[in-house]
C-alpha cells in the first residue's frame, strides 16, 4: 500500500449529501496535524442540521486543531452563518486549511460566496470529492461525474481528486471496501484525477490488506456519533 | 434490492414511494426537510405528485382532498409544523379518511429548537386535534423500523379510516443507518371503494360516497363517535406492539422508553448487567394503543422493585406508565428534553439511585 497522504494549503472536501465529507475531514484534519504542521478546520457546513464538524471541536481542539466555527451561542442556530474568518483562512491558509463544505452542489453553493478569497490566495487550492457508492446516487461513474459536475458548477471551483469513503456504517465489511475501490479506480481512470485515498475503520485495516489498494488509506476513528455510542478515541499527536 | 445507507428522512421518503403512496404534500422545516428534498426529485421518477403548500394548514387540506379522492398520500413535519395541521388531522379523523403523518420531533414549546425531542408524545397520543380524535402512532427506533412503519402505515390507515402518525425524534429523521426496502409492495387502498369520493362510475359499488365531518342532527354526532371509540377500542385490541429486551430472567428494574431513546437505554442495560444488575426494558413500538398489559405485567414480576419512564420530554409517556403499572410499583420518570439527549451514564445513574432509594425496597 502506498504511504501517507501529504496534504498542503487549501483542501476544500465536497461530496454528496452524506457521503461523509465531515467525518473525513475530521480524520484528515487529525492524521495532517503534527507538532509542526499547523492544521485549522472550518465548518462551512450550511445545509446540515446534525452531525457538523462543531460536535468534535472539543476532541480536536484538545489536539490543537484550530476550528472556524460561528460564535458557540449560534452553533444550532437554524440559521446559515458564514464566519468572515472563513475568507482571511483562505487568502493565508499556512500550513493547511481544510473546508468541510456541505452536500450536493446546494452545499457546495458558499464557496461561490468566497470567490474573490479563492482568487486571493497565496496557495494552492484542491478540492476533493468525497464518495460512497452505498448513498443513493453515487454508486455509479457516471452519477459521481454528474455530482461533480453539479458542485463545479455550484461552487466555482474545480474538483481535483477523489477520496473513496465506502462504508456502511457498523455493518462495514472488507468487501464493501473492495467494491467501493473497484468503482473510485474507475472513476480516477474516467476523470483523470487522481484516487488520493480510500478510507476504512481502524478495526478492519487488517482485513483488506488483500485487497492491495494502490492508493493511501486513511484510517476513520469515528466521531459524529448517536448518543449510545462514544466516540472513538483519536491519537495524540506525534 | 441489497442494502443502502440512508439518512432516516430519505428511508421514509423511500419507504413511502415502496409503500404505493405517490402523493406527497409538505412544508419544510428542520430537521425533517430532508423527505421534501428527496421527494423533490424521486417523485417524477415514478410520476408521483409533491407539491409544497404555502404552509402546514394548508398542506393538511390537501391531504384531506386526496384522501378523500381514494389516493394515498402522506406529509411530514417536524413539532410546530404538526401543530398548524392539528385542525385538519381531526377532519380527517372525523371523515374517517386514511392518510400517514411523520413527525420529527424538534425541542419546543414554540419555536424552539432543531434538536432531538420527544415532547410531542402527549399531542400525538392524546390531543392531535380537537373532538375525540385519536391516531395510531408508531414509534421506530432506527433508520430500518422507521422505513417499514412508513410502509406498514398506509395499510394500517386504511384499515381504520383513520390517519396514522410515525412519530420519530430529530436523529431519527438525522442519523445514517443500513437500510433495506422490498421491492414491490400494493400500490393502492384496497377498501377505497367505501370512502372514496371519486365518481361513481369509477367504483364498483354504486353508492354515493359523502366526505363530511358535519353532523347537524345529535343522535348522528354521538353515534358517529361512538362508532370513532369502537374503532379506537379496536386499535386497542388488535395493534399493540412492543419490543422487549433482558426481560426473560430476573430483573430488580423496569426501563420503558421508546424511540432512539430506547438506544440509549440498551447501552444503559447492557452496561449495567456487566455490573451485575439486571435491568429490563420494555420499548413501546406503537405509542397509541400503549402497551399497557406488557408493561404491567413485566413491572409486577417478584423481582422488580422499580418502574422508570425514561424519554427525551419533561414527563410526558410516564403518564401511560402509571396507569399501566396502576401502583403495583412505584413510577420514577427520567429525562431532558430541547437538544441534551440522556446518556447512558445517567440513566445508570438514576437505576442505581432508584434501587438504593427507601421506596423501591420491600
Amino acid at each position: 500500500m502506498p504511504t501517507d497522504i501529504d496534504l498542503n494549503g487549501i483542501v476544500i472536501i465536497v461530496g454528496n449529501y452524506g457521503s461523509g465529507k465531515t467525518e473525513v475531514a475530521i480524520n484528515l484534519a487529525v492524521a495532517q496535524r503534527t507538532a509542526r504542521h499547523r492544521v485549522r478546520v472550518a465548518d462551512l457546513d450550511l445545509v446540515n442540521p446534525y452531525f457538523r464538524t462543531r460536535e468534535a471541536r472539543r476532541s480536536l481542539e484538545t489536539l490543537g486543531i484550530e476550528m472556524i466555527l460561528p460564535p458557540e451561542g449560534w452553533l444550532q442556530a437554524d440559521l446559515p452563518i458564514l464566519m468572515p474568518q472563513v475568507a482571511g483562512l483562505i487568502r493565508d491558509p499556512g500550513d493547511l486549511a481544510l473546508l468541510d463544505v456541505g452536500g450536493d452542489h446546494v452545499g457546495a453553493r458558499v464557496l461561490s460566496a468566497l470567490a474573490e478569497a479563492f482568487d486571493a490566495a497565496n496557495r494552492a487550492i484542491q478540492m476533493l470529492q468525497v464518495v460512497n457508492p452505498f448513498r443513493p446516487n453515487t454508486d455509479t461513474v457516471a452519477a459521481c461525474l454528474d455530482m461533480r459536475a453539479a458542485i463545479e458548477a455550484a461552487s466555482r471551483q474545480t474538483v481535483t481528486g477523489w477520496i473513496g469513503n465506502a462504508h456502511m456504517m457498523d455493518e462495514t465489511l472488507p468487501d464493501h471496501i473492495g467494491q467501493g475501490y473497484a468503482l473510485m479506480r474507475d472513476l480516477a481512470d474516467a476523470s483523470g484525477l487522481p484516487l488520493v485515498c480510500m478510507t476504512a475503520a481502524e478495526a478492519l485495516l487488517p482485513q483488506i490488506a488483500h485487497l492491495a489498494m494502490d492508493c493511501p488509506v486513511l484510517t476513520i476513528r469515528r466521531q459524529l456519533v448517536p448518543p449510545w455510542k462514544k466516540p472513538e478515541p483519536l491519537h495524540p499527536v506525534v | 434490492m441489497p442494502k443502502v445507507l440512508m439518512k432516516g428522512n430519505e428511508a421514509i421518503a423511500e419507504a413511502a414511494i415502496r409503500a404505493g403512496c405517490l402523493n406527497y404534500f409538505a412544508y419544510p422545516i428542520t430537521p425533517q426537510s430532508e423527505v421534501a428534498e428527496y421527494l423533490c426529485w424521486r417523485m417524477p421518477e415514478v410520476n408521483g405528485v409533491f407539491l409544497q403548500g404555502e404552509s402546514e394548514v394548508a398542506v393538511a387540506y390537501m391531504i384531506f382532498g386526496a384522501a378523500g379522492a381514494g389516493v394515498r398520500v402522506f406529509t411530514t413535519s417536524s413539532s410546530p409544523g404538526i401543530s398548524l395541521m392539528s385542525e385538519g388531522i381531526s377532519y380527517l379523523c372525523g371523515a374517517e379518511l386514511p392518510a400517514v403523518f411523520v413527525n420529527i420531533m424538534r425541542g419546543g414549546p414554540g419555536l424552539g429548537g432543531i434538536l432531538p425531542s420527544q415532547a410531542d408524545y402527549l399531542q400525538a397520543t392524546k390531543g392531535i386535534g380537537h373532538g375525540d380524535c385519536r391516531l395510531l402512532v408508531m414509534a421506530p427506533a432506527s433508520v430500518q423500523e422507521a422505513a417499514e412503519m412508513v410502509m406498514q402505515a398506509f395499510p394500517l390507515a386504511e384499515k381504520y379510516r383513520n390517519p396514522v402518525m410515525i412519530l420519530g425524534d430529530g436523529l431519527i429523521g438525522q442519523m445514517m443507518e443500513p437500510v433495506e426496502f422490498p421491492d414491490h409492495l400494493r400500490s393502492e387502498p384496497s377498501n377505497k371503494d367505501s370512502w372514496a369520493s371519486n365518481g361513481m362510475d369509477h367504483r364498483k359499488s354504486k353508492t354515493r360516497n359523502l366526505v363530511r365531518s358535519l353532523y347537524l342532527n345529535a343522535t348522528l354526532l354521538n353515534d358517529h363517535n361512538m362508532d370513532l371509540r369502537a374503532k379506537y377500542e379496536r386499535m386497542k385490541a388488535e395493534e399493540v406492539r412492543y419490543e422487549d429486551y433482558n426481560t426473560d430472567g430476573d430483573y430488580q428494574a423496569l426501563i420503558v422508553s421508546y424511540g432512539t431513546m430506547s438506544r440509549v437505554c440498551k447501552t444503559a442495560v447492557n452496561t449495567l448487567k456487566e455490573q451485575g444488575i439486571e435491568v429490563g426494558l420494555i420499548r413501546p413500538q406503537t405509542l397509541f394503543p400503549f402497551p399497557e398489559a406488557a408493561i404491567r405485567q413485566a413491572a409486577r414480576k417478584e423481582s422488580c422493585r422499580a418502574v422508570l419512564s425514561v424519554e427525551m420530554s419533561m414527563g410526558q409517556m410516564v403518564e401511560d406508565v402509571e396507569r399501566s403499572v396502576r401502583g403495583a410499583r412505584p413510577v420514577q420518570w427520567y429525562g431532558k428534553c430541547g437538544g441534551e439527549v440522556p446518556t447512558p451514564e445517567e440513566i445508570i445513574e438514576v437505576v442505581t439511585a432508584t434501587l438504593a432509594s427507601d421506596d423501591s425496597r420491600r
